[in-house]
């Protein structure tokens, strides 16, 4: 009983610290965005803001998914390979819109599970499992395509990605519908509360009889999905395939995620604030442009965010 | 243990590597007359030094139960500075050697410090300064730009014996050094003992802050000597110099059987997995085999290769 009242307590102070986060993010965003658009009268437009929203959707897709392997005690280092052989391979295989889907989310759900496989079953770190099937998937798609991805993006796939309804982005309402279901299994599901018991406390979630290895398998299942889904949307954005489609996503949704208040030590992490840490990433990348600093300076305030915010988290989890 | 199995922390894992490496040898030389002959041995040597050398770094660093990914940034900004300070004048090299030694001591410091006193995990760390660093690099210098002074462009491309480039023995050098520091000093038993059980080792008097700082350094030391080479090889410096050796710098370590969670291997097998890995490429060259396979080729490798240790540590 004494556990459980700990845990109902430490309940209570996580939610109060979490809240205390988001609203970090959320004020670290007004500031920014303010600021900026005090400096360029360009930035504060409809138009802008809204490009801005839907650049970030694709990293949007695939934070949630590396969010939920973080609170795993895990790492997926394998997303942007995902995401390019998802777009390489139903790009090239099909020309109607279900199919596009339905390749890239099934290649998306086989690495995920086998990434699992290797974590849960074969005790492989997370690193090394899925730099391994990175690093494979590359070779394999490269292969594949013999080094120049053809075929076409299907117009109806170019609308789910740059398309509006009512003027509503319809990449963001997909985004916004994943995103909730994704907020309520974590928060409100009883699947959640056991991702969060096993990233908080593995041992313990084997003690009282979870099936912990199907979990880490799903979390990793699920990043694979919501990588492909990223991939999807960023070529569907873009509007050319690329071996080396969502390059560098792999570090900016770990970097996200942390930002968003996820922990390497697992146990931690919230939807909402990987998400409105995907939306200040994007808006400073986007601001480095319209103030007219070089473009490199993109990665060195990506460097010191990371730092600052990894910093904050730790200062306010000791505390 | 002996001394001298200690020395190199001799593993039945090398035994194997020693195989593969004869076994892609033999096909190499049965395929292509040219595989095996003078030349090509010494430009397989030519193309191990870089990966020998942050692998080296990489080991260290793993060792002591962290992990360094900066050097994608750290080696562009290194090679772009000693190529811009360097120039072509022989008279100021030895000074820009001893000032990109002593910058690359210090980045990595900084990583260390971050790492030991913020305790903010060593991946995010060294992440977020790669990113810091690549950036500096490019602001500094969009493309390739400097030069070094020529007699060091000749020294890096001379043979000794015709085949023995010195590369090679710049890279023998670091891992004797480094496997003596592991094997003989206090240091090394330090890195060893936060590496396998960072609260014990404090316990028993280990100043574990210390230790990663100065681990780290050294990681941030040998890149600089990874950087100093890169630029006399290229002869400009490039900001771009390092994209890819985060990751590629791992799977060595791990090959050559050095355990993540750190605290078990060493420097023998890291080096006898670079030899194998770069073979392997320079073997798929010889039988028109496209690059692309090697990359399923060397994930294989990684997955067998843990799940191997993976099993037996759990024994």
């Amino acid at each position: 009983m004494n556990g459980l009242a700990l845990r109902l307590g430490s309940t209570a102070t996580v939610r109060g610290r979490k809240s205390r986060e988001l609203l970090l993010l959320t004020g670290f965003l007004v500031v920014i965005w303010t600021v900026t658009g005090i400096l360029s009268p360009r930035f504060l437009t409809p138009q802008n803001l809204s490009d801005i929203l839907v650049q970030a959707a694709p990293l949007g897709f695939v934070v949630i998914g590396q969010m939920l392997v973080i609170v795993m005690r895990g790492l997926d280092l394998s997303v942007a390979s995902v995401m390019a052989t998802a777009a390489v391979l139903s790009t090239s295989t099909f020309d109607n819109t279900g199919g596009v889907f339905v390749v890239g989310i099934l290649l998306g759900a086989g690495v995920g599970a086998v990434n699992g496989y290797l974590v849960a079953y074969r005790k492989v770190t997370p690193f090394l499992a899925t730099l391994a099937t990175m690093i494979i998937l590359q070779g394999i798609r490269f292969a594949y395509t013999g080094g120049a991805p053809g075929g076409s993006l299907p117009d109806a796939f170019r609308f789910l990605a740059t398309g509006r309804i009512a003027g509503i982005p319809v990449s963001l309402m997909i985004l916004a519908v994943v995103a909730f279901a994704a907020h309520w299994m974590l928060e409100r599901s009883v699947l959640g509360r056991q991702f969060m018991l096993y990233g908080d406390n593995p041992a313990a979630a084997r003690m009282t009889g979870l099936p912990v290895n199907r979990l880490v398998v799903l979390a990793f299942v699920i990043s694979g999905v919501m990588a492909a889904l990223g991939g999807l949307f960023l070529v569907g954005y873009v509007g050319i395939v690329d071996n080396w489609t969502g390059r560098g996503y792999e570090l900016d949704s770990i970097a996200a995620a942390v930002i968003g208040g996820a922990s390497l030590r697992g146990g931690k992490g919230s939807v909402l604030g990987a998400l409105l840490a995907a939306l200040i990433l994007v808006s400073l990348f986007n601001i480095v442009v319209i103030v007219g600093l070089s473009i490199e300076f993109q990665m060195v305030i990506k460097g010191v965010l990371i730092l600052l915010a990894a910093g904050v988290y730790l200062r306010s989890s000791r505390a | 243990m002996s001394d001298f199995a200690r020395a190199i922390r001799f593993q039945p894992v090398h035994l194997v590597i020693v195989g593969l490496i004869l076994t892609v040898f033999v096909v190499g030389a049965v395929h292509s007359e040219r595989f095996a002959t003078l030349t090509n041995v010494s430009n397989i040597q030519d193309q191990l030094v870089v990966l020998a050398l942050v692998a080296l770094a990489q080991t260290v660093v793993i060792l002591s139960g962290g992990i360094d990914l900066s050097f994608a940034g750290m080696l562009g900004l290194l090679t772009v500075l000693f190529a811009s300070v360097a120039g072509g004048d022989p008279a100021v090299f030895a000074a820009a050697v001893v000032g990109i030694l002593t910058l690359g001591a210090l980045l990595g410091a900084i990583n260390g410090g971050l790492i030991a006193f913020t305790g903010i995990h060593p991946l995010i760390v060294t992440l977020a300064t790669s990113s810091i660093m690549a950036g500096v690099a490019l602001l500094h210098s969009n493309q390739p730009s400097g030069s070094v002074a020529l007699f060091f462009e000749d020294l890096v491309y001379a043979r000794l014996f015709g085949f023995v480039p010195y590369g090679t023995i710049y890279v023998l050098a670091a891992y004797f050094v480094i496997g003596f520091m592991l094997w003989r000093t206090q240091f090394g038993t330090r890195i060893y003992a936060v590496g396998d059980d960072e609260r014990a080792a404090a316990i028993s008097g280990v100043p574990v802050r210390l230790t990663k700082l100065m681990v780290y350094s050294l990681s941030g030391l040998i890149a600089a000597m990874a950087a100093i080479y890169m630029v006399g090889r290229f002869g400009v410096g490039d900001p771009r110099a390092g994209v890819g050796f985060d990751l590629r710098s791992i799977t060595p370590v791990i090959v050559g059987g050095t355990i993540l969670a750190g605290g078990r291997g060493g420097v023998l097998g890291t080096l006898l997995a670079v030899i194998l890995l770069i073979l392997l490429r320079n073997v798929l060259n010889f039988l028109n085999v496209s690059s692309f396979y090697l990359w399923i080729v060397e994930g294989l490798i990684v997955i067998v290769a843990v799940s191997l240790f993976a099993a037996r540590a759990s024994k």
